[in-house]
């Protein structure tokens, strides 16, 4: 699989560019994986769903559902589509180092 | 020439023709039919199952549902066609008299032999008629020239070039065969003691094209004649739904 | 045309391809293996030797498949879809072919025809409407599959279907959902409902003896939460002793979309080790269209576990509409007040024998419905059909330009509310109304039933 280097470091990522294990993931990634997405710069408000995603990744090996999401974030979907504007499925999933979801999304 | 398209090639055409179209068939009932791919709504038994592809048959339902201009070529040809070949076994066989002899009461033996020419005129020339519909289809209609083989417009030529003479032999008194000669002719190939052709360029080019096109027949998409019915019984089968209710639950339907 | 300029989703790397299972052919045999593959088919499953030898070329499907209107490539018509294993089954195995090659279309096997087979066969949405329409009734679909069955065992595949199928050898589902996942989620449901409707229901998974086995599709625990609170809510108000189970939290079957062969039956197994460990006496399966049509016509014919012959499996819709026709259910269809429209689910309604349990439910829980044209058994694919749920940039526009035919038949019924009931169709529907810009929003079918019950 294809490696990148970000900030020194080398790192392994799948063929989407997904972060191919999470556990390797820095936060110096997520700059550069934001950028992949079209987002020039992190907010406090991305980090917030980017951590969330984290978090929640970490307890149940698996992203939330959106609704969920918006829920315990207080940060509505329209809100989220528009800081991340492949969607939070794709853009958030990615810069926060989870694997790119599979299946019927 | 005459001696080999008219006393030999019969018998290998013939053998071709059907020994070919067995061979085919023999090889669509080798594989299974694996899973149940039946199309829905399902025909609920057996005698609905027979029927869809009947009435589809009769009608070319699909056909008439879905493409209109193609419905009426192919309507009319394989409507023509079957005419023609009945015709042809009839017409010969009683040689034109076979209206007076289903019903002698009604029909005489001069009106027999006139309804019998006049039939054979009518759809000779529908069956042209059909066949450049399709023909024009092939070459005009953008979908239908993108999906198109070179052997999809010989089978039409070929086709064609067989009804043309027909028609002429028909249509042209100075050309026509009368029944009683074609009838010998045939006749004499059935009873394995072959006679010569008449002196007649049509009748013998007419004869060989026909029987190369039984020959290319088994080797062909002619065969679509029988393997509507192969393909039907795989989508077209009665499926049982299993019973609704759920068990233990308090309320059922 | 090179095999550069063919519109093709992105595909998955060796690795991945041998985590699944496939043991990738090297390209210098990749023909030779191809050929043999195609004579094995030959031998054994009728469907296909019969669309490969009963085609007219009449070129009554062209107009009825989404995906040449879509996109007028040439290679969408149906018939020459099939035609480009067609042409290879006329080069080797007729006597035309043989003989008289180019003349009758015969073509020799090559590499840039296996490339033109993985870009055309993952067009195809699987869909069956020039199966329905066909003259003869050749199913295409047969063609596409044993396409994507004989490239799978080649070593090529979408990187989508291949990590879905990772997935599902992992987890027994498409998204990789885990039981605490699965648990949490169910929890945050079970939340909504008591504050929405204000009762209690309970989503039990891996409960022991119970009595119905329910099989939700894994995408409604991402992105169609109303299908699993319907569903829950049912289930609760007919008393129902129901149970999902953690090891195969799926209706859906990639495997029945690029490898029948092993990865469909994984699925299947699992299935039915549950159904019994479980002790359930009949399975009722959720919103998902392909893989409705995968349980309940391959099941019977591709398990080899004797409980697939005795735990009878039904749609949740089969049994909402026997409730509805008996008059058990207590519906308040003024809840569902919108105008609303029906996206009939292909493998629902040309696979499943599906429409009219559809509209008894519709109809009962809904006060404007209007159906979209053409409709039931001849309605369009939403353009996602078979999985080709591709993001990647050029097939991203592949799937809304197949989805055009679908957004013009949705915008002419002003509907606000599309209902349908599938997890494919969901997830292509959305970036659809995006695109097309329609102003509806995306429904299933038991979201309604959920919403429209009455709870005395």
């Amino acid at each position: 699989m294809p490696m990148i280097e970000v900030a020194g470091k080398q790192v392994e990522v799948d063929e989407d560019g997904f972060l191919a294990d999470p556990n390797t993931w820095f936060p110096e990634l997520a700059d550069y994986f934001a950028k992949t997405e079209g987002i020039e710069q992190l907010t406090e408000k991305h980090w917030q769903v980017v951590n969330y995603l984290k978090d929640y990744y970490a307890k149940n090996g698996i992203a939330p559902m959106i609704r969920k999401m918006c829920k315990d974030t207080g940060i509505s979907l329209k809100e989220i589509y528009e800081l991340f504007p492949s969607g939070p499925a794709k853009g958030a999933c990615k810069i926060g180092g989870l694997p790119k979801p599979t299946g019927c999304v | 020439m005459e001696v080999f398209v008219g006393q030999i090639l019969p018998y290998i055409t013939v053998a071709i023709f059907l020994g070919g179209i067995t061979w085919r068939i023999w090889r669509w009932m080798i594989p299974r039919i694996v899973h149940n791919i039946t199309l829905s709504p399902f025909p609920s038994n057996w005698v609905e199952a027979v029927m869809h592809p009947v009435v589809q048959l009769l009608t070319m339902w699909n056909v008439l549902k879905f493409d209109r201009g193609l419905w009426i070529g192919a309507f009319l040809l394989h409507f023509s066609l079957i005419n023609i070949l009945g015709g042809h076994v009839t017409g010969f066989y009683w040689v034109g008299e076979h209206f007076h002899v289903w019903a002698p009461n009604l029909v005489t033996l001069h009106q027999s032999k006139l309804a019998s020419d006049f039939l054979g005129t009518v759809f000779g020339w529908l069956l042209f008629a059909a066949i450049l519909i399709l023909l024009y289809r092939r070459f005009a209609v953008e979908k239908v020239k993108l999906v198109s083989a070179t052997s999809d417009y010989l089978h039409l030529f070929l086709l064609l070039t067989i009804v043309s003479i027909g028609n002429w032999m028909r249509n042209v008194r100075d050309f026509s065969v009368p029944y009683q000669v074609a009838r010998d002719v045939l006749a004499g190939l059935f009873t394995f003691n072959p006679v010569p052709l008449p002196d007649n360029p049509f009748f013998l080019y007419h004869f060989l094209f026909v029987q190369i096109l039984m020959i290319i027949f088994p080797f062909s998409k002619l065969m679509h004649t029988f393997g509507m019915f192969w393909e039907r019984w795989i989508v077209n089968r009665p499926y049982r739904e299993a019973p609704r209710g759920l068990p233990g639950a308090q309320i059922q339907p | 045309m090179s095999a550069n300029a063919l519109r093709q989703p992105k595909k998955a790397n060796e690795a991945l391809m041998r985590s699944v299972g496939c043991d990738p052919v090297p390209d210098d045999k990749k023909v030779e293996a191809a050929i043999q593959h195609i004579d094995e088919f030959r031998k054994k499953v009728r469907s296909f030797v019969m669309a490969m030898e009963s085609c007219v070329k009449c070129g009554l499907c062209a107009e009825n498949c989404h995906t040449y209107l879509g996109t007028k490539d040439p290679y969408n018509i149906p018939a020459n879809r099939a035609d480009l294993i067609r042409k290879v089954y006329k080069r080797y195995f007729t006597v035309q072919g043989r003989l008289f090659g180019g003349l009758v279309g015969a073509e020799e096997l090559t590499l840039e025809m296996l490339e033109k087979w993985y870009s055309y066969f993952y067009q195809c949405s699987e869909c069956r409407r020039c199966g329905h329409t066909c003259p003869f009734g050749i199913d295409t679909c047969e063609v596409t599959m044993v396409g994507r069955q004989i490239l799978y065992w080649l070593g090529i595949g979408p990187q989508l279907h291949t990590a879905t199928a990772g997935a599902i050898l992992k987890t027994g589902n498409h998204m990789g959902l885990t039981k605490a996942g699965i648990e949490d989620t169910l929890e945050f449901l079970a939340e909504e409902i008591k504050d929405d409707y204000g009762i209690d229901v309970e989503f039990p998974v891996d409960k022991p003896e119970s009595d119905i086995l329910y099989i939700p599709s894994s995408a409604d625990f991402m992105l169609n939460p109303g299908t699993l609170k319907g569903a829950a809510m049912f289930f609760k108000y007919v008393g129902a002793n129901w149970t999902m189970t953690s090891r195969m939290t799926e209706a859906g079957n990639f495997g029945y979309l690029m490898d029948q062969n092993r990865i469909q039956r994984e699925l299947v197994s699992r299935l039915f080790e549950e159904a019994v460990k479980l002790g359930v006496k009949k399975i009722v399966w959720g919103e998902c269209g392909h893989g409705w049509r995968a349980a309940k016509m391959y099941i019977p014919t591709m398990s080899d576990y004797v409980g697939s012959r005795r735990i009878p499996i039904t749609h949740i819709h089969d049994e909402v509409a026997a409730l509805i026709e008996a008059g058990k259910l207590k519906l308040d269809p003024t809840r569902n007040s919108r105008k609303v429209t029906l996206h009939d689910p292909c493998n629902y309604v040309r696979a499943c024998g599906h429409c009219d349990v559809m509209r008894t439910v519709i109809r009962a829980v809904t006060t404007d419905f209007v159906e979209m044209t053409p409709y039931k058994e001849q309605n369009f694919c939403c353009g996602g059909g078979s999985g080709i749920l591709f993001d990647d940039p050029d097939m991203y526009q592949y799937r809304i330009q197949a989805s055009q035919k679908k957004a013009d038949q949705v915008r002419a019924t002003g509907a606000e509310i599309l209902c349908a009931p599938c997890s494919i169709c969901k997830a292509q529907l959305y970036p659809m109304v995006k695109e097309h810009k329609l102003p509806v929003e995306v429904h299933g079918l038991i979201d309604l039933v959920g919403n429209a019950l009455v709870w005395d």
